[in-house]
């Protein structure tokens, strides 16, 4: 069951994929995939390439599949080690949404971070008072790390 | 035997290069640096999730054909022109992105089942859109009650970036079957429906803002003519009451009709008209739960029962039927008693 729609979810991102991200298998496992996403261009990630990890659980499409950066990011969401803050990775998970369709919401989660639900207090409380700020280590970070 | 791929770079360009698998990437880029401008040196080709090495052949990413790889330019362009090329290139991507995502739906693609037009909002493409209607403009139920205050429509009805999206969703052959079931009218219409909403004429009539604004003028004709109070339901959210409203209008020889009605060579063989606004704030609603009215009238009309009460209109079902004739307008409603009807 799985399987089958890990495969029909990897044609369709082979064939048609959201013009920010890509994605699929590491090796011959079908089950662990990597994945990157294009920093959105009105955003201080802009021109950076970041690089995720994915794991299927045996029972999806019913769990979500765990998804973490291996590119150093600075975003109120996502930790240094790479786990992402979202609600639909947990418990908004919903069977209808796709890798693709996650990725996407990553992406949008890189143009607006949310730093009422933050998952590095730091860096949320500076996005807050001093915005300049963490556009500048964002960026700053974004060419260290991911170009 | 040649491969053929596409090329889809960050800012949204899209091409289609065939090649001979067993060449290398670095081969490769030379290739898209002619026919793209860009140096090979600044390109950076990602397919599922890997960047392609130079020295690997492109056989052995297994590459297959009529697969899209994607191409980011590295740093040399500097961080301002990037910024300042977003928003033309977000409106590159949507429409060179158009085609495709009609060839190949992906939301049922994806196996996700039902077909939900609203996802696309949220997607990549629409991420640099500061002017997407916002929540706000649905009112505080989601739905559309009311329509939004003229201003902020003239402004979103200007802004391309609305046109684009509106173009781009009547081109779509499962968006247009949406609107058409959730809208009873156009459900009713049959094929009809779909050959109006697909005429170059009703797209013409979307482009056009000053169409637009005059359709909304002769909404608010029709819906609040008679100082409706607030809390009167968007014209047509429920289809007894706009074809009551309609009727009543086209009756009373409303002005606010008779000019130019842009419908008149729409319909022929005098097919209702319809309100466009309701039937994007139906699909609009629609997502949202849309709020179908279904309460019963004493419910439903309960304020204006209650002043019709006030005024010594005593009997009910009069009453309610005054109101429902009326579109919930107590002052038209008061004229239809008294009238006589």
């Amino acid at each position: 069951m799985s399987l089958k729609r890990i495969n029909k979810e990897l044609t369709d991102l082979g064939r048609d994929p959201p013009s920010s991200c890509s994605a699929g298998p590491v090796g011959d496992d079908l089950y662990h995939w990597q994945a990157s996403i294009m920093g959105p261009p009105d955003s201080p990630y802009a021109g950076g390439v970041f690089f995720l990890s994915i794991h299927f659980p045996t029972d999806y499409p019913f769990k979500p599949p765990k998804i973490a950066f291996t590119t150093k990011i600075y975003h109120p969401n996502i930790n240094s080690n790479g786990n992402i803050c979202l609600d639909i990775l947990k418990d908004q998970w919903s069977p209808a949404l796709t890798i693709s369709k996650v990725l996407l919401s990553i992406c949008s989660l890189l143009t607006d971070a949310n730093p009422d639900d933050p998952l590095v207090p730091e860096i949320a409380h500076i996005y807050k008072q001093d915005r300049s700020k963490y556009e500048a280590t964002a960026k700053e970070w974004t060419k260290k790390y991911a170009i | 035997m040649s491969l053929s791929i596409t090329i889809k770079s960050s800012g949204g360009t899209k091409y289609e290069v065939s090649i001979d698998p067993s060449i290398t990437v670095a081969e490769l880029k030379t290739a898209v640096a002619e026919k793209l401008g860009i140096e090979a040196e600044r390109q950076r080709l990602i397919y599922s999730g890997k960047v392609l090495k130079d020295t690997e052949t492109v056989e052995s990413y297994k590459i297959q054909d009529g697969h899209t790889i994607h191409l980011v330019k590295s740093a040399a362009a500097s961080g301002g022109a990037l910024s300042g090329a977003a928003s033309s290139s977000a409106a590159n991507s949507t429409a060179s992105s158009a085609p495709s995502s009609n060839a190949i739906p992906s939301n049922i693609a994806a196996g996700t089942g039902s077909f939900n037009p609203l996802s696309d909002l949220t997607g990549a493409r629409y991420a640099g859109y500061a002017q997407l209607p916002s929540a706000s403009m649905f009112g505080p139920d989601g739905g559309m009650n009311g329509m939004p205050d003229p201003e902020q429509m003239n402004q979103m009805l200007s802004s391309p970036q609305f046109q684009e999206s509106m173009n781009q969703m009547l081109s779509n052959p499962q968006m247009l079957e949406f609107m058409i079931n959730l809208n009873p009218q156009l459900r009713a219409m049959g094929p009809q429906a779909r050959e109006m909403l697909q005429s170059p004429f009703f797209r013409q009539m979307l482009a056009n803002p000053d169409m637009m604004r005059g359709m909304m003028e002769m909404t608010r004709g029709v819906g609040g003519g008679a100082q409706a109070p607030p809390a009167f339901p968007a014209p047509g959210a429920n289809p007894t009451q706009q074809s009551d409203s309609s009727d009543s209008t086209q009756s009373q020889g409303t002005p606010n009709t008779a000019p130019a009605n842009p419908f008149a060579s729409m319909f022929p063989n005098g097919a209702p008209p319809i309100n466009p606004f309701a039937l994007f704030g139906e699909g609009a609603g629609g997502a949202a739960a849309a709020p179908a009215d279904n309460r019963p009238p004493e419910e439903r009309y309960e304020s204006q029962l209650r002043q019709l009460n006030d005024m010594g209109f005593f009997d009910f079902d009069r009453n309610v039927e005054a109101l429902r004739r009326t579109g919930g307008s107590v002052q038209g409603a008061i004229e239809y008693l008294l009238g006589g009807n």
